[in-house]
């Protein structure tokens, strides 16, 4: 499309890809895949539905509006199936991903883990990938055999049709930086493919926050963990309740700002969804957050770029923001850091809030 | 049962002897509402305890399991969103929606 044409509406897009179309792969569609040992040592004398192979990957026993009937769990395995999807949604190309293998980073058994991976591609292969119908698919490696699953990138880069790798990220513990992993990376640049990650919910409850023990390094842990464990805890707190169920407030250090738009946006959005899980609540979670939670600015990230920090606090709300200094730790902000942003864009009453009055109230000094 | 309404899919719910109509197409992304599971939902007490609540009064829309109260059409969860609901009349042994 020429740059001087309008995009008013999706379909003005000559070419919608969906990047994160799930087919639904089930015990009877990867059992005739199995090659090697696995092959010979499974049974494959069951009928179809995801079987007795569901329990080789973890879950977590969750109710979910799927399992209460409350959203369709469609079933996705067939190339009908796949045009369905993307007439529903009105993409042209697609990007197929797995929904059973997003748990297989958390099978125990590695040779199985690698079995599996393989079956499934193969499965996709056959069955779903077409490039000149818009089907694409990712190529599901398993993380526990790094070395198989460099193998199974050579082998599968040049099938047509191939357009990443897939590494199925939830749960996968030691954490995906670690050298081990090496050979994927070396063989996704060696097959010029992206890699995906895609965590499931019930995957990173396996060893999340366990996971942090394989951080062997100052800066991997720092970035991540204030802002992860608040959000942790926070989801857990409004979950159960506790800002309804308790006239308090809470200050939130440590963690910078950008995260706090992210997280009460994100939650609203799955609470509207899952609200069974959260009975509780009388409104939504982030009025509860902006009710009854602060949250102190240190270390106050992006600060070369004054039109981020400006937004950021903007869209959380000048008046939940309380300038700390964390002085004399390694990472203090003087005050004059986050100053200049808030004074310039967001004007002198926002300054005088965030520099004392809220804390003023809060802390009712 | 979904009717179409000028052009308007609506769905007309009988809930304890009561008609009630709904917009079929769903606020949120305009999933089909109405071809979700009529049900209840969960309550909890300040103690924890789980209820079962407002059975049948809820319908639930299948693509992405938002809860809406089939009376009043609001979303269980954030009340700014609520599904358009229409009146029903019953004369005669015929139902009549109110476009
Ligand atoms: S479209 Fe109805 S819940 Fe999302």
């Amino acid at each position: 499309m020429s740059d001087s044409q309008q995009v008013r509406a999706v379909a003005d897009v000559d070419r919608v890809v969906d990047c994160d179309a799930h087919v639904t792969e089930h015990q009877s569609d990867l059992l005739p895949y199995l090659e090697g040992p696995m092959a010979s040592a499974l049974r494959t004398d069951v009928d179809d539905s995801y079987g007795y192979i569901s329990s080789f990957y973890p879950s977590a026993g969750f109710l979910t509006p799927v399992n209460t009937g409350k959203a369709d769990a469609t079933s996705v395995k067939t190339p009908a199936d796949v045009r369905e999807g993307m007439d529903l949604l009105d993409t042209d190309t697609v990007v197929l991903t797995p929904t059973q293998n997003l748990y297989l980073g958390c099978v125990q058994h590695p040779e199985l883990a690698a079995a599996l991976g393989r079956a499934y591609n193969a499965w996709l292969l056959d069955t779903l990938v077409d490039p000149s119908a818009g089907r694409y698919g990712a190529c599901v490696v398993a993380p526990q055999r790094p070395a198989e699953a460099a193998a199974e990138i050579d082998d599968r880069a040049d099938e047509p049709g191939v357009c990443a790798v897939f590494l199925p990220s939830g749960g996968v513990n030691p954490p995906l930086g670690k050298r081990q992993y090496d050979p994927i990376y070396e063989a996704a640049e060696r097959a010029g493919l992206p890699v995906m990650m895609h965590n499931a919910a019930g995957t990173m409850l396996l060893s999340f926050p366990n996971l942090f023990q394989g951080f062997d390094r100052y800066l991997s842990s720092h970035a991540p963990v204030h802002a992860m464990q608040h959000m942790t805890h926070l989801s857990s707190m409004l979950t159960t309740g506790v800002p309804e169920r308790f006239d308090v407030d809470f200050v939130v250090q440590e963690a910078g700002i950008g995260w706090v738009p992210y997280f009460e946006r994100r939650f609203d959005h799955e609470y509207r969804a899952k609200r069974e899980d959260a009975p509780i609540l009388e409104k939504l979670p982030s009025e509860y957050l902006r009710d009854q939670f602060y949250f102190t600015s240190q270390p106050v990230e992006g600060t070369g770029d004054p039109d981020y920090v400006a937004s950021m606090v903007e869209l959380m709300g000048p008046d939940r923001l309380l300038f700390s200094s964390d002085y004399p730790h390694l990472d203090f902000d003087h005050s004059a850091e986050l100053f200049r942003a808030v004074r310039s864009r967001l004007g002198p009453d926002a300054a005088r809030g965030v520099y004392g009055e809220t804390a003023t109230a809060v802390f009712d000094l | 049962m979904v009717v179409d309404l000028d052009g308007r899919e609506v769905a007309v719910f009988r809930v304890d002897g009561e008609f009630l109509a709904l917009a079929n197409y769903c606020v949120h992304q305009g999933g089909p509402v109405c071809e979700g599971r009529l049900s209840g939902t969960l309550a909890e007490a300040p103690d924890g305890t789980l209820s079962y609540d407002h059975e049948g009064g809820v319908v639930a829309c299948p693509w992405h399991g938002w809860e809406f109260d089939v009376r009043t059409g609001e979303a269980l969860a954030d009340p700014n969103y609520r599904q358009p609901t229409y009146d029903v009349v019953v004369e005669a042994g015929a139902v009549y929606v109110e476009a």
